[in-house]
Formats: structure tokens, sequence, C-alpha cells
């Protein structure tokens, strides 16, 4: 692990991943989106443990923005490096904690980049930290400086491959044969989606891809080809479906497993692009490798078994994962079902009270009101809002229960949760929740 | 070094299979699968049936009732006598149907700076008392007025009909004052419509047609989420809120209904409701078969099962409608035929809500933020 190896592919690396982020998060203060996701929205939902995270006033959530695009140019140019990197960390993860109902795997992806980032040396070349401290400079690293990152891609790739492999999926092409017919208005290759078959294929394209394209790119004879697999399968999926900068994200961060050699001759012509670089005038000054800190292989242990092992606790729980939803964020489970719902809560004061409906969008925006609507720790958290709210309006004992209709992957809508129960009676907790009502399978022709 | 030695032994595999799924994703089309290769369904033949055999002659009715309903107000200012009157109410209460029919059309031209038309111009219960500063006001601009309860057919509605007044003492009380703020809001209405309708003739319907995505800003998701949330607006504010039975209320309220003064409500639902009805089953609004929801489902995945399901929420409604008594609906709005009204639109909403859109891949919002 402590192998030295040439620090030039943790440097693109961070000059890549930098700069998307840079990108990324132009773009999202572009979009409106802190005002729209964040600023706008009466209540929020939050990620079990972190109801404590909760939004900034409007100017407050722009500097966090702003302190978020600079983190990202001081990494980009290794300007106070490490500062940079936890700062961007932590207004990464602070925004990403505020509402679950914006939940991506790939935000969630991003944050452990970012936070692994903060440990390893990605300023020791190419940087204004060396120009300002030139003994920084070295031109090895150990070895698991870039292997953790490799380690943490396949990861990713891998899980996601291997939940890819299910029925539904495989056999049904579900949730693909919904969503590609939907897409034949896709410029030249959009009349492909409307026959069955294609869907069949690209499920089967999209498993194997996932569950092989590691071993493609470890393998010196097959990595080209494989990164033209990561090329066409992540334009595809970029020009099909609505995720953003993604696939970008995705694209530059496999380079990681190119050669050494050609990150160096891609620094070279960096540099040569930059002309008064760094790289030429200091050649000589190279401090060694430093010797790891001691708590650094417990800690990079545990990161890797919490990584491996976590995906799995569903299996803890009983009836269809898909389903209840219990133990499927940050497993890799990116893009798998096609799922909504219709959710409508109603109030009544005490056990005998009159009981009125609510109109979500009255609280809610409509994404938020969509995701809530297909997953049941978030329908708790809005029934417990709810008691809240009218229970502020001078209602005695708000109880609240909710009729949810969900459709999974084009079977008909069944109730999700039993209409019946007084949701403000539950808790969200890691037991399963028995108010969740069984799936019904086979109701797909 | 662990993950490589692993792999290693795979490497002809990989690169096989590697190199099957490009030449597959390249010539995908080229199978001869006759089941798998049925041609799906063609967006643009829908949204062109759908912009010319209903948004577009309803709009053209709705106009055509509002120009009728300008000029019958502008001979009543003229001459304020009973017979003008009854003239104006009709007129009134033909743009106010010829409105149902339009309502889930609030998208494009008809999305208007303060919202979808219906949520601007067609706000109920009026705000009486700033109508009546508003009258007395004579410096009052309202193109400049956010105020959304003071505008609109049902300002118009309180000001023609009145309040628990007879006809006689609404001619008497009519001044020059009423009279010009009626035909201020009147005037609002034409060139809104007017233009409207010069809109999608002119240019939109070309941009309509042509946008045949299903993202979110496509045709077919302005199309289908207007339609949602219209009939969500049917269900919620025309039928739940009066009858009482929104949460937080403690009874019904007469005064809610749509067309509290004239007393058409009921009317105005079973029109309304018809408009969702075509929208979902491709009927025109003289009944002509177009091109509906229903028949883009019958090509999807789970689609028959939906439109069974459906079409038995549909006919529940249609009993839960004819059940309603007659009369005017604020003196019905809590009984149980109204009840019952609102819990078969209930058990609907999730057809139309989530099984459409996730069975047709139709997005819902442009804020969806990055997938998944």
């Amino acid at each position: 692990m402590e192998q030295p190896v040439s620090i030039a592919p943790l440097i693109t690396f961070r000059i890549a991943f930098g700069l998307l982020m840079l990108f990324s998060t132009l773009r999202y203060i572009w979009l409106g989106w802190v005002d729209t996701q964040l600023v706008e929205p009466i209540l929020h939902f939050s990620y079990y443990g972190f109801d404590w995270v909760q939004p900034l006033s409007r100017v407050g959530m722009y500097a966090i923005f702003i302190i978020m695009a600079l983190a990202c140019l001081a990494i980009v140019l290794g300007w106070y490096y490490r500062l940079s990197a936890t700062l961007f960390f932590l207004c990464f993860t602070y925004v990403e904690l505020i509402d679950i109902t914006y939940y991506l795997n790939h935000y969630y992806f991003v944050s452990i980049v970012a936070f692994l980032l903060i440990w390893v040396p990605a300023n020791r070349d190419f940087s204004l930290d060396i120009i300002r401290r030139p003994q920084l400079r070295q031109k090895m690293v150990s070895r698991w400086c870039i292997d953790i990152f490799k380690l943490q891609i396949a990861i990713v790739y891998c899980y996601a491959g291997l939940a890819k492999i299910n029925y539904d999926w495989l056999f049904r092409a579900l949730p693909l044969s919904i969503w590609l017919p939907a897409k034949t208005s896709v410029p030249v290759i959009g009349f492909i989606f409307q026959y069955k078959i294609t869907a069949y294929i690209f499920s089967w394209m999209g498993m194997l891809f996932d569950t092989l394209i590691i071993a493609g790119l470890l393998n010196k004879k097959t990595r080209l080809l494989a990164y033209f697999g990561v090329v066409v399968f992540h334009t595809l999926t970029g020009i099909l479906f609505q995720i953003g900068i993604f696939p970008l994200v995705m694209i530059f961060v496999v380079t990681l497993f190119f050669s050494t050699a050609l990150h160096e001759r891609f620094l070279d012509q960096l540099a040569r692009f930059l002309k008064s670089s760094p790289t030429q005038q200091n050649i000589q000054s190279n401090s060694p490798v430093r010797s790891a800190n001691r708590l650094l292989y417990p800690f990079l242990i545990l990161f890797l078994v919490f990584q491996l092992v976590f995906p799995w606790r569903y299996l803890a729980y009983p009836e269809n994962l898909f389903w209840t939803e219990e133990g499927y964020r940050f497993s890799w489970r990116v893009m798998l079902m096609e799922k909504a719902g219709t959710a409508t809560f109603y109030v009544k004061s005490g056990k005998d009270g009159q009981e009125g409906s609510v109109i979500n969008h009255q609280f809610l925006n409509a994404h938020q009101e969509k995701q809530m609507a297909m997953q049941p720790d978030l329908i708790l958290q809005f029934a417990h809002y709810l008691k809240n709210h009218f229970a502020e309006k001078g209602m005695k004992d708000p109880r609240v229960r909710a009729e949810v209709w969900v459709t999974l992957n084009g079977r008909p809508a069944q109730l999700l949760i039993d209409p019946t129960i007084d949701l403000t009676k539950k808790n969200d907790t890691w037991v399963h929740k028995d108010w969740i009502l069984p799936f019904k399978e086979d109701t797909l022709r | 070094m662990t993950i490589s030695t692993l792999f290693q032994g795979r490497k002809f595999q990989g690169q096989f299979l590697l190199s099957l799924m490009m030449t597959w994703g390249l010539f995908s089309c080229d199978d001869n699968n006759s089941d798998m290769l049925d041609p799906g369904f063609d967006r643009g033949a829908l949204l062109e049936s759908v912009a010319n055999q209903l948004i577009i002659p309803n709009f053209e009715s709705l106009q055509a009732s509002v120009d009728d309903l300008a000029q019958a107000a502008d001979a009543f200012v003229q001459t304020t006598n009973e017979g003008n009157l009854i003239v104006l109410r009709s007129a009134w209460s033909q743009a106010v149907r010829d409105h149902q029919h339009c309502s889930a059309f609030g998208f494009g031209p008809a999305n208007l700076l303060l919202g979808p038309y219906a949520e601007v111009l067609a706000v109920f219960p009026v705000n009486e008392q700033k109508v009546e500063q508003n009258v007395l006001n004579p410096n009052f601009d309202l193109p400049n007025s956010f105020d959304r309860d003071i505008r609109g057919f049902y300002a118009v509605e309180y000001l023609i009909y009145g309040k628990e007044i007879s006809s006689a003492e609404l001619i008497a009380g009519f001044d020059q004052n009423r009279k010009d703020y009626l035909m201020l809001i009147v005037g609002e209405l034409k060139s809104t419509f007017d233009n409207i309708v010069k809109e999608w003739d002119t240019s939109y319907l070309q941009e309509f047609i042509n946008s045949d995505g299903t993202s979110a800003g496509s045709s077919i998701s302005l199309y289908y989420n207007s339609f949602v949330k219209d009939y969500e607006n049917l269900k919620n504010f025309k039928v739940e809120l009066p009858a009482g039975l929104t949460a937080g209320q403690t009874g019904p309220d007469g005064t809610l209904v749509e067309a509290f003064y004239s007393g058409i409500s009921s009317d105005l639902i079973v029109e309304h409701f018809e408009n969702s009805k075509n929208i979902w089953l491709g009927l025109s609004r003289s009944g002509q078969d177009i091109i509906g929801f229903e028949e883009y489902l019958e090509s999807v995945v789970g689609g028959t099962e939906l439109i069974a399901n459906t079409r038995d929420a549909l006919d529940q409604i249609d009993m839960a409608m004819a059940n309603i008594p007659q009369g005017r609906l604020s003196d019905y709005v809590g009984s149980d035929q109204v009840k019952t009204l609102r819990d078969q639109l209930q058990a609907n909403t999730a057809n139309f809500k989530s099984s459409i859109s996730s069975l047709l891949g139709i997005s819902i919002t442009f804020n969806s933020g990055d997938g998944d």
C-alpha cells in the first residue's frame, strides 16, 4: 500500500474533479436551484439522524455556493489545497443533507470522493501550493492514495451492476421498457427506442457493462476499448435521462485507470500550454514519500468495510426492497425502477373529529411531492410535519393517516401503507416498518 | 492489485462482452423479431390531434363567448335595464361554461404573467370587499394589480348577479363606478382570450406539435401536467373545500363554491369533468374521436390494466355527479352526495396523477434535480 507510484494520475484527477465540481456548482446556481430546491420550500425532508441540518437564509445559501465554487477553483489550482478540499466537502455535504428528496447516488459519490481528497497529497505537484512552498513538491505518492479512488469507483460500478441482476430488469426489461419508448424524439437514434427489443438489449448491456467495466479498465489490453465503452454508455444515459453532469463526471474520473505514462504526458502538455509552469522550474526538488500515519490503515480498512457492507443491509429487512425501500439508498442502485405514487393525507382532531384531506402542493413543491409519495419514511416525515402544523393552528390531538397508491415498474397501483394507521404514532427507526403493506408481485401481465 | 488479479482470468470474456455490447448497441434495429419490433406510439399525432381538435376549438368557443360577453356588457352599460341584464347574464353563463373546457390547457399562450389563466381569471371565492374598494377607487390600476380574486369571470359574476339582491335592486345600484369596473374586467378577459387564440393560430401550434419529447417542458409534459392539476383543482377547490372536507376545516361552507352568485356551480362541475374525460378518452367537445391518453396507454407496459381501472373510476364519478341534488350547490355542500362525489374523484386521482406519468415516462417537473 505504501509502494511509491507516480503522482501524475492523482494530479489529473484533482484537476478534472475540481473543474467538474466548479461547473456543477455554477450550473446549480445558474439553474436557480438554490432558490427552488433549498430556499423556497416550506419544509425539507431530512436524512435519518440529520434533522438538525437546516437551510440557511437565501443570502446564507448563496454564500455557501460561492464558497463552494471558490473551493473548487482552489482545488483545481492546488491553492491551500487541504483547506479547500475540506471546505468543498463540508459545503457540498451540507447542501446534500438539507433535503433527502434530492438524494442522488451521484451526490453521495461526490461527497465520498471529496472526503477522500482531503487525505491525499493531491497538491504536491502542478499546484500553487508548491509555488508557495517548493519543498512540498513530490513526484511519487503511496500507492493507496490512488488505489482508494479506484476501489471506490469499482464499488460503484460493480454494485450498480449487481443491483441490475433482478427479474424485472433482465427478463421484463423493466423499467427500460417504460423509459425508452418515451425517448423516440431523441435526434438520430430516437427511432430505435420504439422497439421492444431495444429495451432488452439495453438492460442486458447495462448490467454487463456495470459488472465488467472495471475488469476491462484494469487490463491494459482492453483498457482503450473499455474506455470507449464508458464514453458511449455514459453519453447514451446522458442523452436519454435527466441526470445532469454526472455522465461527464464518470467519463472523467474513470481516466484514473489510465497508465501513469499517459497522465504524465497529459500534464507535460498542459504545462507546456500554460508556459511558465512550476513543473519545469523545480524539477530537482523532490520531497520523499511521507510514511503513513499510524491511524491510516485502520481508517482505510474501516472505510472500505463500510463501503462493501452497508449496501447489503437490505438483506436484513423482510419484504421487497423496491417496494419498502428499506436499505435502498447509499447502495449504488441507479436508475433501477420506475416508481410513482399518489399520497393523500387525512387529518382529524382526536378519535372522532371530522376528517379532512390535505392539499399536498400547498406544502411541497412538485419534486418533493413526487419523491415523498412513494417512500414510506418520507411519508412518515410529512405526516409528522402535518401533525405539528395543525397542532400549531390550534387543532387538538391531530391524527394523520395516508392513502398511498403506488405503481412499481408499470404494475397497477397498490396501497403502499396501511391507510387506517395513525402515522403520528409511528416513528422512523432502523427496524422494519410493519405498517408497509406487502407487495403483490404478480400483477403484471 | 487485488482487483486486477481477481479479474485477470476473465479478460477475454470481458473483451468479448464489451465488443458485443457495442455492436448490439449500434445495430439493435436490425433484429427481426416481429413482436419485439412493434412500432410504438406516435406522440406527434396525439399532439396534433388534441391541438387542432380539442384545445384550439375550445379556446375559439371561449373567445367567441367572451366576445359576446363584452358586447352584452357594453349594451348593459349603455342601457342599464332588465332585458340587457338577462342577455348579459346569459352571455356570462355561456362564457364560464366554455371556460370549463379550456381550464386544463393553461400552458403556452394561456400561461399568463401571473400563472395559468384559470388561476388568474377564474378565481373564487371573489374578494367582495376588495372589489367594492376598487369600484370606488378612480385610480385603480388593473394591469398592475396582482390580486386574482378581484378580476376575471367570477368578479364579473359578482357585479352582475350581486349578493342576495333582486335584479331591480341591482340595476338601481349599478352606478357609473360599477359600470367602469365591469368594463375594465370584461376588457381584460376579452384581450386575454383574443391573444391566446391568436398565439395558438400563429406560432404556438407548430411549437407545440414539434416538441414531441417527454422531458420537462415538452408538450406532452405540459399537456399532461396541466390536465392533472386541473383535475385536482376540480376535486380540491370545486368540491372538497366547499364541502368542508379539507384538513383543518370544521364544516361545509357554501360560499366557497364556484359561481356562488349565479348558482350554476353543479353545471360547471359537470362541464369541467366532461373536459377531463375528453382529454383522457380522446374526444373533441362535440364528441368526435381524437387521440387521448387512453390510446397512448394502450401501447405501453401495464396500460391495459390502468385503462380498465380508470374507466371504472370514471363511471363511478359520473354516477356520483348524477346524484347531486338539483339547484344551488351551495345549499347542499354538506350532503352525503357531495361527499360521495369527492370520494369518487379522489379514488381516481392516483390513476391520473401518478400512474399515467409513470407508465408513459412523462416528466412531472423541471426541477427533478439530476435524475436518479
